[in-house]
């Protein structure tokens, strides 16, 4: 059933000018970033591990970011566009509407993880590390993309408001991402490396230096930052989970 | 005849405001149900607690023979114009019948062929290819009415199906209700028109403060208020206004 509603997200908010022109966005900095990777005087200094690490973190921070500001409103625009009664009237369960909108936003991560591709073989052409860049990438992205639309999700049930729901999501977002540029230099306290350690953005990050700047490419090297990371999800999951029980509750219309 | 919707004590309320209170309905299969009230009544949250969007506080409710809680069955039962009219725009009408037709698992020829027939039947195959968004609100309604009758349900809920139509499309959806009737469908329609509610149904409940304060036939109603020969207007005004 959730196949349906991922269809008609994909017709309905992906096809769409706002999406493409996401797309063009995340591939305009892709480019400038590539570019000045590679031309700068002073960038092109670094180490091409150092460079494939710093394109990563852009590619990955770009993603989450359009990823965090379209799943806000895709749950939303069903109860602020008055579709939701006559979707729920249908034989359709919020479980299956919750898939089909997860696979929809999983979707257009996939639309800029293949966008990302031209530039992860330029930038690391020379270099044995290609293939295990992009599946970092990919399965890094992919991680923390669940894990996020899940908490935008519980967040969405909970407000059922697209503008409180993309403000509390980028609210968290830049509570995960600031931190995670600080320099390792500035986590001495006790207090920053537990947050550095249990925050998905961090570990993201962290996995892509151990892959490409340590070159520890293995899955069992990098399970001290994959297993924070599903972590993340699955909390984020009983969080939605929660929420979506107290939606239940509540009922589709939260007041007469 | 067996009762095809009972709801027994049905209660609701939000905060402290009562919405519906112990409600009692009895509707018989094949019945043209009137629904009256005056605004906050209580009419709309009765709808959308016996077609399973609203919880009741408490009270029972069965719909063809299945509880409330048998969501997906009562779902293939019933059609429903819901108060709240939103539609994908950016669907076009063909494209939105068949959204809901996967939904409720009709797939392959049988697909398009309820799908063009209920087109035709609301007079919307001329514009099958149009955007929802380039439609005037009776085109909007009736479309409603295609797409709550996607599933041949055998129970119509209608809220205010003609709120804002003119007499003419008022008179469209009139006579496709009567055919539908005509045909065995159940029809509980929710309407503040009542030179409507007196054409078209054969029982007639008026609801008010959540409270049922008469049901019956236009006949019943005028030997229940003792005004014999009045309308349903002076009908429905008595038993607002005496009970408020």
């Amino acid at each position: 059933m959730f196949t349906h509603i991922w269809k008609k997200e994909i017709r309905g908010e992906l096809y769409t000018w706002k999406s493409m022109l996401w797309l063009v966005i995340a591939s305009l900095l892709f480019s400038f970033t590539s570019y000045l990777l590679l031309t700068n005087q002073e960038l092109s200094l670094l180490d091409q591990t150092e460079l494939l690490w710093l394109l990563g973190k852009i590619m990955i921070g770009v993603a989450l970011l359009i990823v965090t500001i379209d799943a806000s409103s895709i749950l939303n625009v069903e109860f602020e566009k008055e579709t939701a009664e006559s979707l729920f009237l249908s034989p359709i369960s919020l479980r299956d509407l919750i898939l089909g909108k997860l696979f929809a936003s999983l979707t257009l991560w996939a639309a800029i993880f293949v966008i990302s591709i031209p530039y992860i073989v330029v930038t690391s052409a020379g270099s044995h590390l290609a293939w295990a860049f992009m599946g970092y990438v990919a399965l890094l992205g992919t991680l923390g993309v669940v894990g996020l639309v899940f908490l935008i999700f519980g967040i969405s049930l909970l407000y059922r408001s697209s503008k409180n729901t993309i403000t509390t999501a980028l609210i968290i977002l830049l509570a995960f991402a600031t931190p995670a540029l600080f320099t390792s230099t500035l986590k001495n306290d006790i207090v920053s490396q537990t947050f550095s350690a249990i925050n998905p953005i961090d570990n993201i990050f962290n996995s892509l230096d151990n892959v490409l700047v340590d070159y520890k490419t293995s899955l069992l090297d990098n399970w001290q930052f994959l297993l924070p990371l599903i972590v993340f999800c699955v909390v984020a999951f009983l969080f939605l989970f929660l929420s979506a029980k107290r939606f239940t509750k509540q009922g589709i219309i939260k007041n007469d | 005849m067996p009762d095809i919707i009972s709801a027994e004590n049905l209660k609701k309320s939000y905060g402290g405001n009562i919405a519906v209170d112990k409600l009692n309905l009895h509707i018989k299969k094949g019945e043209f149900f009137g629904f009256l009230g005056p605004n906050g009544a209580g009419k709309t949250t009765t709808i959308r607690m016996i077609t399973g969007i609203l919880k009741p506080d408490y009270g029972t409710i069965m719909i063809d023979g299945h509880a409330s809680s048998e969501k997906q069955k009562i779902a293939q039962t019933i059609g429903v114009i819901p108060e709240s009219r939103g539609f994908y725009d950016w669907m076009t009408a063909i494209e939105y019948l068949g959204f809901f037709a996967d939904l409720y698992g009709i797939t392959g020829k049988e697909k398009e062929k309820r799908i063009a027939s209920l087109l035709s039947e609301v007079d919307l195959t001329k514009r099958k290819h149009s955007r929802i968004g380039t439609y005037s609100r009776g085109m909007r309604q009736r479309l409603g009415l295609a797409r709550a009758l996607i599933n041949n349900p055998q129970i119509l809920f209608l809220d205010e199906p003609t709120l804002g139509l003119d007499p003419q499309g008022q008179e469209d959806i009139q006579s496709l209700l009567k055919k539908l009737n005509a045909k065995g469908v159940t029809v509980f329609l929710s309407s503040h028109l009542l030179n409507e509610v007196a054409n078209l149904c054969s029982r007639i409940g008026i609801i008010n403060n959540g409270k049922l304060v008469a049901e019956g036939t236009v006949s019943e109603l005028q030997e229940k208020t003792k005004l014999k020969d009045k309308n349903l207007t002076d009908i429905f005004l008595h038993l607002t206004r005496n009970n408020q």
